[in-house]
């Protein structure tokens, strides 16, 4: 095992009666680094992800965290925050921030610095004498969130951070997120919004049906799902291009799928020697998440498969 | 053992705010407080009686003072009613009582007044009988006939001395009562146990407690959380019921009781650890449950088996050294109620309780570990009971 990994993941599984869970995965996670834990609904997400946190034995396979096996000490160096939220309803704020923060290894004087300090920073410090039952979705969402972060550990699993939040609160945590990557925490992120992950994430993990399907920096991924299409936009009307399978025209510009074998710079030649036709961009175009996606799993991902 | 405290304050201060705890525990000591203090405060309104009477029979010895509470009062002697009643209507005094002349034939004297007469009217006239017929007599005789036969049994077996009147009251009542509140407590205390464990399994709140402390600290945190509660709930109750006992004493003009106190620290001793064993058994059905509907029922299934000594108690009282009555005290759910009631009725032998004790306190080491184990499988089926399989495979993994 590399000595600068904060998360080693060898050879999981996981099987329920007859339903195989997770299906030998291995991954690392390097500190400093947000990696993207993707798949669809019932992937082995959410098991992989309590597997790690030591709250569900795997069948086999081998799990180093922060430098060794999970131990009870270890886990006040992991901050989670789950999907389904969790805090006791009838407590209020600050009695769950001070309650959860001390469970973590802070002293009280620590914990209730850094509880003010986070709840200014979110924007809840007004609201920490309510109950939580009193707050609303996406309070609750950044309150679970300074809950799971506010010890500052070395690991950090968020399970869809940005879940019923708007853009602003979205910036919030995305940025308190950034600062604790920069900090040098690992985090693993799971989410069904592509774009946060194409966004934040170096590295990124898809699963589907309990076994390993991409993993590898996100760039390199699009890369190479990205060869098989361009984006031109030209004075006049395209319909036939040789050795494009596909043309199709959205906003001004078109996109052409290009047959198997071609490259780009063929489809340029054609596209030049054609008549009428006035090349003003000729762009390769990256394979969006979605599509790799679709072209892997082989279905689109949908905003119900919330607990990937 | 930092993480278990914490837990446990956690769910101590959680449950003590509320609605159901305040009013189980606040409610009742309340009521009888209220019980007590009635007849407590019907004795302080107004000063001691003031009393006249009638002798119809002209054979008392005339009587000029009577013993209430302690003091002297005076007596006032009438010709006639014609006359007491006049004495009443001006105020005089506050009643009169009239000697039939064929009192001593049979006849009841009939007391006039202007309220119903209280204890002491009663204990006023009772003395003035006693000295109207006793007159000739010397005046110990008139004042140990107030009491004449005030026994101490001695018990051939242990030596113990027990006073006669409310001590034996007191020596018998104490176990019983103490058993029906381990019985009320231990009850109350696993359903609430199971009735919290199930919501905070369906609030999703375990999974995130379980990412900062162990199952053993989890569980055992929240059993001492709920210890806490009901040790605060019986102090209470107990101060309650001290102040009501007290006024009730009070009113009766009795003298303190003795409190049996190997009694209570045998109860002590079996109650705590038997508490714990129930909370702890409690909280494992709650994981299990789906939900709590289910959890309540499992919980009255654990309350069958803790009542199980009052299914056996018409045998057991005919023979409480039974090989019965032996097991039943030495099983782990029932050992603090049928010790209880076997000291209440006779002498249980120390070493008996103290092989009670170390089952108890072995079958609440074994039942933590037990449970810990359960929460880790149980706690993640939302909505969902564990099936005795999934328990096996969940000790077997453990």
């Amino acid at each position: 095992m590399n000595s600068n990994t904060a998360l080693q993941v060898e050879d999981i599984s996981k099987t329920y009666a007859e339903v195989q869970a997770v299906d030998d995965l291995s991954f690392s996670v390097s500190p400093g680094e947000i990696f993207g834990l993707l798949g669809p609904n019932g992937a082995g997400k959410t098991t992989s992800i309590r597997i790690i946190l030591d709250i569900i034995k795997p069948d086999q396979g081998e799990i180093r965290v922060l430098g060794g096996p999970m131990t009870e000490t270890t886990k006040s160096r992991i901050g989670y925050l789950p999907e389904e939220r969790g805090l006791y309803e009838d407590m209020t704020l600050l009695d769950t921030l001070l309650f959860l923060g001390q469970l973590k290894g802070l002293s009280r004087r620590t914990a209730q610095e850094r509880a003010e300090t986070y709840l200014q920073e979110v924007e809840l410090w007004d609201a920490r004498n309510r109950k939580i039952e009193a707050l609303s979705r996406g309070m609750n969402q950044k309150a679970q969130f300074v809950a799971a972060t506010m010890h500052e550990p070395e690991l950090i699993i968020v399970d869809e951070p940005f879940s019923g939040l708007d853009p602003v609160n979205t910036r919030i945590i995305k940025d308190l997120l950034y600062r604790m990557r920069d900090r040098g925490a690992a985090i693993i992120m799971s989410t069904h919004q592509m774009h946060q992950v194409e966004e934040m994430c170096e590295r990124i993990l898809l699963i589907d049906r309990g076994q390993q399907v991409l993993y590898g920096p996100l760039r390199e991924i699009r890369r190479r799902f990205a060869s098989n299409a361009v984006e031109v936009e030209v004075r006049g009307k395209l319909d036939i291009v040789p050795g494009v399978e596909r043309v199709t025209h959205q906003d001004g510009s078109y996109r052409l799928l290009l047959q198997e074998g071609v490259q780009p710079d063929e489809v340029l030649k054609s596209l030049v020697s054609l008549p009428d036709i006035g090349v003003e961009r000729f762009e390769r175009v990256e394979a969006s998440l979605d599509e790799i996606f679709v072209s892997v799993v082989g279905r689109e991902i949908t905003d119900e498969e919330t607990s990937l | 053992m930092k993480k278990i405290w914490l837990m446990a304050k956690s769910t101590y201060r959680r449950h003590i705010r509320s609605g159901t705890f305040l009013i189980l525990t606040i409610g009742l000591p309340a009521l009888m407080i209220i019980a007590g203090a009635i007849p407590f405060l019907s004795t302080l309104r107004g000063n001691l009686p003031r009393l006249g009477y009638v002798d119809q029979t002209e054979q008392l010895s005339p009587v000029s003072q009577v013993r209430v509470e302690g003091r002297m009062v005076n007596l006032t002697s009438y010709e006639n009613t014609e006359a007491a009643l006049a004495a009443l209507e001006q105020g005089e005094i506050d009643g009169y009582l009239v000697i039939p002349s064929d009192y001593f034939q049979g006849q009841a004297p009939i007391y006039y007044g202007e309220e119903e007469p209280g204890p002491r009217v009663n204990e006023a006239m009772t003395d003035f009988m006693r000295r109207a017929m006793l007159a000739d007599q010397p005046d110990w005789v008139t004042e140990r006939l107030a009491d004449p036969s005030h026994v101490t049994y001695v018990a051939r077996r242990s030596g113990e001395e027990v006073a006669e009147g409310p001590g034996v009251f007191v020596r018998v009542a104490t176990p019983v009562v103490l058993a029906l509140v381990f019985a009320l407590v231990v009850f109350t205390g696993a359903s609430q146990m199971g009735s919290a464990v199930v919501q905070e399994k369906d609030q999703r709140s375990l999974e995130i407690m379980i990412t900062s402390l162990s199952p053993r600290e989890l569980v055992m945190g929240k059993v001492l959380g709920m210890t806490l509660l009901t040790m605060t709930q019986i102090a209470i109750w107990a101060t309650g019921a001290g102040i009501a006992i007290g006024l009730g004493l009070a009113a009766a003009g009795a003298q303190a009781l003795s409190i049996p106190w190997e009694t209570v620290i045998w109860a002590a001793l079996l109650g705590v650890p038997s508490y714990f064993l129930y909370t702890v058994l409690a909280s494992g059905l709650g994981i299990i449950a789906g939900d709590r509907q289910q959890a309540r029922q499992l919980s009255g299934l654990l309350g069958f088996v803790g009542l199980s000594p009052m299914y056996f108690m018409g045998i057991l009282i005919n023979n409480l050294d039974s090989p019965l009555a032996l097991g039943l005290t030495w099983f782990p759910l029932t050992s603090p109620l049928i010790a209880l009631f076997r000291m209440a009725l006779s002498q249980v032998p120390t070493w008996q309780l103290g092989v009670s004790l170390a089952i108890l306190i072995a079958s609440l080491a074994a039942s933590i570990w037990f449970v810990a184990r359960i929460f880790c499988v149980a706690m993640l089926m939302y909505g969902q009971s564990l099936r005795p399989r999934q328990v096996w495979q969940a000790l077997r993994q453990a």
